[in-house]
């Protein structure tokens, strides 16, 4: 090992255990477990890296579209309908529809939608989606006067209308929250054993 | 659809963003110093652009010769 100075970020190397209140602390908020143990720096980079991705994901992945359908046999009358999705961070209750495995309740809704196996790591900011899923009611047509509909599972309308009137974008959308439930799995796991190389290796040994 | 960045080209704003985020995260999940972080995320930032020049350039020379 080279005889590289330690920064004040560093964890100290000769506490070998492990720290499971700062992992969870980390699932929670990203980065708060790194900045409980004092490595602020860190912990701060962790959350803002992670909450860009995941709440840029969820920003390009709503949207509102205006859909203008005929009603009646004259062509110059048409009704204009407004369809807006506000998350793309959601649990839709499917299982009835699609188990072909007979799994529980919960694991067949998300080998529906997987996406959620993913977003769910990125800890509280997820969990809007969950509260949704246990009180989601099929014949209301908004959420509860707290939430209303964020992270409430969209009409098929709704998705419709906006996959129709945009691109790519909404595609890409559910990549970055996906990705940052992801990483942040990585993050918890550096608040609960550290870094994969102690404060000191060098970046050439580490790498070979 | 969006007010924020409306008609953009999400090759060359969305794309760089996750490239550099990931590398960072990555990168400060294997090192506790600034400088290993940085040289890290340098290097597995380059690994993932190369990597999506590769597969643009296979589906570029598949396209031409199909």
């Amino acid at each position: 090992m080279s005889n590289v100075p330690v920064d004040a970020n560093a964890l100290p190397h000769e506490d070998p255990s492990t720290n499971p209140f700062a992992a969870f602390l980390s699932y929670l908020i990203p980065g708060l477990g790194q900045i409980y143990q004092g490595r602020i720096g860190k912990g701060l980079l962790f959350f803002v890296c992670v909450y860009a991705l995941f709440f840029m994901g969820t920003y390009f992945g709503s949207g509102t579209a205006q859909i203008k359908t005929k009603v009646s046999d004259n062509p110059i009358v048409y009704e204009e309908e407004v369809y807006t999705v506000t998350s793309n961070v959601y649990l839709p209750d499917t299982a009835e529809q699609n188990n072909p495995f007979n799994l529980p309740r919960v694991l067949a809704n998300l080998y529906n939608r997987p996406q959620f196996a993913g977003q769910f790591w990125v800890g509280i900011a997820a969990w809007p989606a969950i509260w949704q899923y246990v009180n989601y009611n099929r014949r209301q047509e908004h959420g509860d006067t707290f939430l209303a509909d964020f992270q409430r599972t969209p009409s098929d309308k709704s998705l419709n209308a906006l996959h129709t009137s945009g691109d790519k974008t909404l595609e890409l959308a559910w990549v970055f929250t996906v990705v940052a439930g992801v990483l942040n799995v990585m993050v918890i796991y550096d608040a609960l054993a550290g870094p994969a190389f102690p404060p000191g290796t060098d970046l050439d040994e580490a790498t070979a | 659809m969006h007010t924020f960045l409306p008609n953009h080209n999400l090759y060359f704003v969305e794309l760089p963003i996750l490239i550099v985020l990931i590398s960072l995260v990555y990168s400060a999940t294997r090192f506790d110093e600034w400088r290993p972080i940085f040289l890290e995320a340098l290097r597995w930032g380059m690994r993932l652009v190369l990597f999506l020049f590769f597969i643009g350039f296979v589906l570029y020379i598949l396209d031409r010769i199909t």
